[in-house]
């Protein structure tokens, strides 16, 4: 590192420039190294996940009709209370040893520590529907294996794992964060929720309407650049206030 | 290199620091002391820009923070009592993650030679959460340098040390300070931190109320004066200070 100097270059910089992409790089593949030590975030998940489908399985038992009607629904209540884990466990690694200070005092971009945040709890959700949607096709009997499915889920996961980072920044020094976050996050992803689980429902249908399924991407996707961009802008905020 | 003019923070209508006015030369080693509450940690928070302060000047190497703060960021290390580590990862994983945070080159090669430095390279495949406290704060110190800062801000680094870890810690510090780093620490450890220091600022109820310069006074005199000052005994029996 030179010696400092006082200068007067301009402090800004374009957001995909190659030390930002670095940046999140860095960020992900420590998390992605954290977790292939510890398999701690994944197992955690799917877990917790396989033991809600088949409490609801047994509990639907006997009305396998209403099993299958519901199993839309329950797919992506499961995705969520399985997903507060994963912001959870992804909140405790930056908290522990007070981690976060280091990546603060970074020279890098703040909408980097986010982005980074963002793409690998994506990634372990994601690893987590593989599962859920096998186990899903398993149970119901509902093809939840088709390529619209999973593009909902996918985008859908974007934004709610968008929303959770930022909520779970927002959280981190409070005492209560683990109730806080599922708190504020439900009623933050709601818009999202709703128009995804209506898509992949009609999926579900024999004759889809395909209308429907658009105009309802069309809200996920909108919603996952609402609150990807939200995030970008709003992070240094939270991070440093 | 490092100034410090009048800074005040406030958290609501608490005042925490209350016009601190503070220089530290190029290459100096100093020591804050204080008792509990005086606001040594706030004070280090702002210096490392963790935290905004609510008025007054803070400039390293001639940056105002906290609008230069990205600037300042890559020529500060920080060793805080937390090792600021990842307890999941090995020593060398740790240490590349922060090298290739900093993108700095040849990365591989400067982490094995910061563990050298630290003399943990045999335990560069260890996971950080099986280190004892003392290799865990020289692993620290790793962290902390492995970019060459020129300011590295030590935050009570000698908490939960032996005292076989905190002479190793000494020594470290003091090849830092010979380096030409200049080095702010805070700590109670008044034996280690007078010890290294060039000077040595007291700091109560918000404000630094007196500096003293290594070799000014003796250890006795320095704690009558600390006593004086902050209201309260240094809480040990003698210095090396002087």
């Amino acid at each position: 590192m030179g010696k400092l100097t006082t200068a007067t270059q301009s402090k800004s910089a374009p957001l995909l420039n190659n030390q930002f992409i670095a940046a999140v790089w860095s960020i992900v593949w420590k998390d992605l190294q954290i977790e292939k030590h510890t398999r701690q975030t994944v197992s955690l998940m799917v877990m917790f996940s396989l033991v809600t489908v088949v409490m609801f399985n047994f509990a639907l038992e006997t009305e396998l009709d209403a099993a299958r009607n519901v199993a839309t629904g329950l797919l992506w209540a499961t995705i969520l209370l399985a997903g507060t884990l994963g912001l959870n466990r992804s909140l405790a690694i930056e908290r522990e040893n007070q981690n976060i200070d280091a990546i603060l005092i970074a020279p890098i971009d703040r909408r980097a520590i986010y982005l980074a945040k963002v793409i690998s709890v994506t990634i372990f959700t994601l690893l987590l529907e593989v599962v859920l949607v096998f186990v899903f096709i398993v149970f119901f009997d509902k093809p939840f294996w088709q390529p619209m499915v999973l593009l909902v889920l996918f985008l859908g996961t974007i934004g709610y794992v968008g929303a959770g980072v930022l909520i779970t920044s927002m959280t981190m020094q409070t005492r209560a964060k683990e109730v806080l976050l599922p708190i504020l996050l439900m009623p933050l992803v709601l818009p999202l929720i709703l128009p995804a689980a209506t898509a992949v429902g009609e999926m579900m249908n024999v004759v889809p309407e395909f209308s429907i399924i658009r105009s309802m991407v069309s809200l996920v996707a909108a919603y996952d650049l609402a609150i990807l961009a939200t995030g970008l802008f709003t992070y240094h905020l939270i991070v440093e206030s | 290199m490092i100034q410090i003019n009048g800074l005040i923070k406030q958290y609501g209508f608490n005042p925490v620091l209350r016009g601190v006015n503070l220089h530290v030369a190029p290459g100096a080693f100093v020591t804050l002391v204080g008792p509990n509450g005086a606001g040594k940690s706030t004070l280090m928070r702002i210096v490392a820009t963790l935290l905004k302060p609510t008025a007054g000047e803070v400039k390293i190497g001639g940056w105002l923070m906290p609008q230069y703060s990205d600037r300042v960021r890559q020529h500060i290390g920080l060793v805080s009592h937390q090792t600021l580590l990842y307890g999941d990862l090995t020593a060398a994983e740790n240490l590349l993650f922060f090298a290739k945070l900093y993108q700095l080159d040849n990365s591989e090669d400067r982490v094995l030679a910061a563990l050298k430095r630290v003399g943990l390279a045999a335990r560069e495949r260890d996971a950080v959460r099986t280190f004892s406290r003392g290799m865990m704060q020289r692993l620290t110190l790793a962290r902390a340098t492995l970019h060459e800062p020129d300011v590295l801000l030590l935050d009570e680094p000698y908490t939960g040390l032996d005292q076989d870890a905190s002479a190793l810690l000494d020594d470290l510090l003091r090849r830092e300070s010979e380096n030409g780093r200049t080095i702010l620490m805070i700590t109670h450890d008044l034996v280690h931190g007078l010890t290294l220091c060039d000077r040595v600022a007291i700091l109560s109820r918000g404000k630094i109320v007196q500096e003293i310069a290594n070799g000014e006074v003796s250890g006795t005199e320095f704690l009558d004066i600390y006593a004086e000052q902050t209201g309260r005994k240094a809480g040990m029996a003698n210095t090396a200070h002087g």
